[in-house]
């Protein structure tokens, strides 16, 4: 090792690969925070199209109207069950990646040494059930992964710090923390 | 040698432009109301000095805070103290720093002055400006923040001390190769200066001089006469615009920097440390490619991306070469989009058709069948991108498209902050996918590519991440 910087070409098949079945599914109680909100909407969609068609006389086009917009939010309501159940996230040596969308389905990768700064997020719903969510930030995109426990969140968090810094420290070989258990 | 370790105080001239800035961080309204409230108030009697004692005020307000704000730089920090009631320190590493710009606005310009704006990552605007001071010192500070280096990541030991080259001029456009970016430019790029007007809407119109055109009946010959009038008004508007904004464009390298400079009434100078650039675009619509001409942009962390239009392929060479990246060949791009596209933009554009010519026809009748014109443009603009769309992927990922205009992006491996691939229906069904490679300012996106091609490009770009010792940023 000269300690130069070299670049010698590798063929592809023999770079690490980001293997599907290592994701990390995030907590199934991140369904019910997901759906409270939907909830709260619905419950606001219900009360404006009773208060308005009460002063329409009953109008039709109200009705039909709200109606419509409930259906549509069951729609989303559906969807959000299956984006839920494939929402996960993987943990490297070197990156982090989160797999979502249904419709479109998204990898995004995140190398540590790029990271900026890393924050724990936790609303009312989400604490009253322990859940937080975890957002990495670079100079250019950013990844949340919500639905994740606070001992998850707190120890995710503690790892790409530390992975961050042993990047710039010239430690590459930090020992991994422990996988995040699932559920 | 200008000692910046002593707290520099900005040119006295400095106390009308902190004025302004206060003045606009009132609001419009508040200041509306002040004016109206000085001009139009009773005042008698005593309260007949109460527009002096504002004015007074203000102007002392303006004066304690030019005196009150000074910069220095200690340790290899920019610090900068401000405030009168409340008083702020800023201290800014200099290596964070991502582009120092040097600006000359008129009034500047007669008193000797430059305005300068730092701008670090932090946020979409400069973090602070220093209005008024001389040019040697704005110069200094320009030179220490682009000089300065950034830590390297040091996976497998230590890197060679960067060599400092001296300041050289990289080219200058004259006013022949000015007047020729200005003609290749879009006819009605001119037009675009006069934006701001629409502010005024019909108000504007009423003011304009009737020439009693109203009165006659509509002659044929109008519509080619006035679109051929609007086209030489916006060549004469995008001349006057060139020449007053870019006037002797030149641009200046050392061995870690890059300087544009250009102006005539107001003097621009942009820097950046050639690390801090992330990505570069270079376009071309077909007049430019007639006189060989090209825009390229150096897109930076923070605020002011370096864009140098009008250069041929001589200067485009050379300022890839600068930023460290290598000019993309034919070879190297080699790669393709899947024909699949062209079907898929044409069936999106067909329900989009379908859904709205249902309403349109209830509005304008059987003209709205005129929109299913739209289907066949864009089965032949598609089909033209995919036979004409390039990619490839070696120490940087690089693409060139050509619909109407060229249009090449590339951005070295090691600058990437998250790579996402993603897959629509549409691409599942045909096992393509899209890999979008994000930069800390900008992204390089390829669609409609075997999923198998995505997959391996994310894990080399990954590996190029952590194996890619040079500075990123």
């Amino acid at each position: 090792m000269t300690g130069l910087f070299s670049n010698e070409p590798i063929p592809t098949d023999q770079l690490p690969q980001l293997a599907d079945n290592a994701f990390v599914p995030v907590d199934p109680r991140y369904l019910r925070v997901s759906l409270v909100g939907l909830a709260l909407t619905a419950a606001v969609i219900t009360t404006g199209t009773v208060a308005l068609a009460t002063q329409s006389n009953w109008s039709l086009l109200v009705l039909l109207t709200g109606s419509a917009a409930l259906v549509l939010l069951l729609l989303v309501a559906v969807l959000r069950v299956f984006e839920i159940r494939r929402l996960a996230y993987q943990l490297r040596e070197h990156d982090l990646s989160l797999r979502s969308g249904v419709i479109s389905h998204r990898v995004e990768s995140l190398p540590f040494s790029r990271v900026q700064h890393v924050n724990i997020h936790r609303g009312p719903i989400e604490r009253s059930l322990g859940l937080a969510t975890l957002q990495v930030s670079t100079a250019g995109p950013n990844i949340s992964i919500p639905g994740l426990s606070r001992a998850d969140a707190e120890q995710i968090k503690l790892l790409v710090t530390e992975r961050a810094d042993a990047v710039v420290d010239n430690d590459p070989s930090l020992p991994m923390p422990r996988r995040p258990p699932t559920g | 040698m200008i000692d910046l370790s002593v707290p520099q105080r900005q040119s006295p001239l400095a106390i009308v432009f902190l004025g302004l800035r206060i003045l606009r961080s009132l609001g419009i309204a508040q200041i509306v109301v002040v004016v109206l409230f000085i001009l139009r108030a009773p005042f008698n009697g005593a309260l007949s000095v109460l527009p002096f004692v504002i004015i007074v005020f203000f102007s002392g307000f303006s004066a304690l805070a030019w005196w009150r704000y000074t910069f220095q730089v200690l340790d290899d920090e920019l610090v900068v103290t401000k405030g009168i009631l409340r008083v702020v320190c800023l201290n800014v590493p200099i290596e964070r720093i991502q582009s120092i710009v040097i600006e000359q606005q008129l009034l500047h310009r007669l008193t000797g002055l430059v305005k300068v704006a730092v701008d670090t990552a932090g946020s979409n605007e400069a973090e602070f400006s220093i209005d008024a001071v001389t040019r040697p010192v704005a110069e200094e500070l320009q030179r220490r923040a682009v000089t300065a280096v950034p830590i390297p990541v040091k996976i497998g030991g230590a890197l060679p001390p960067p060599v400092l080259a001296p300041d050289r001029v990289v080219f200058t456009h004259d006013g022949r190769r000015l007047l020729a970016m200005a003609l290749t430019m879009w006819p009605l790029a001119g037009l675009l200066v006069l934006g701001p007007l629409l502010a005024f809407g019909s108000d504007l119109f009423n003011q304009l001089p009737d020439v009693g055109l109203g009165d006659q009946p509509f002659r044929w010959w109008w519509v080619p006469v006035g679109i051929a009038g609007f086209i030489v008004f916006s060549i004469v508007l995008n001349i006057t615009r060139v020449f007053l904004q870019d006037w002797e464009l030149s641009l200046r390298a050392s061995a870690t920097s890059l300087q544009r400079t250009s102006g005539l009434l107001s003097k621009t100078s942009t820097a950046s440390n050639v690390n801090r650039i992330q990505m570069v675009t270079s376009t071309q619509n077909p007049l430019q490619r007639r006189a060989g001409l090209r825009g390229i942009e150096l897109a930076t962390v923070g605020q002011r991306n370096l864009s140098v239009d009008g250069c041929d392929d001589a200067q485009f060479t050379t300022v890839l070469s600068l930023a460290a990246v290598t000019p993309i060949g034919e070879m190297f791009l080699s790669r393709r989009i899947h024909p699949a596209a062209i079907w898929l933009a044409v069936r999106n554009t067909a329900v989009a058709c379908a859904l709205l010519t249902g309403p349109l026809f209830w509005l304008v009748g059987w003209w709205s069948l005129l929109v299913l014109s739209s289907i066949p443009l864009v089965w032949a603009t598609t089909r033209l991108n995919v036979s004409n769309f390039r990619w490839g992927l070696g120490q940087q990922l690089a693409s060139a498209s050509h619909v109407f205009s060229w249009r090449t992006e590339q951005a070295l491996l090691h600058k990437t902050n998250a790579i996402t691939v993603t897959q629509s229906i549409f691409e599942r069904r045909r096992g393509l996918g899209r890999v979008q490679l994000s930069t800390a300012s900008g992204v390089i996106s390829i669609g409609m590519i075997p999923i198998e091609e995505a997959h391996a490009a994310r894990d080399t770009i990954l590996h190029a991440v952590e194996t890619d010792t040079r500075p990123w940023i």
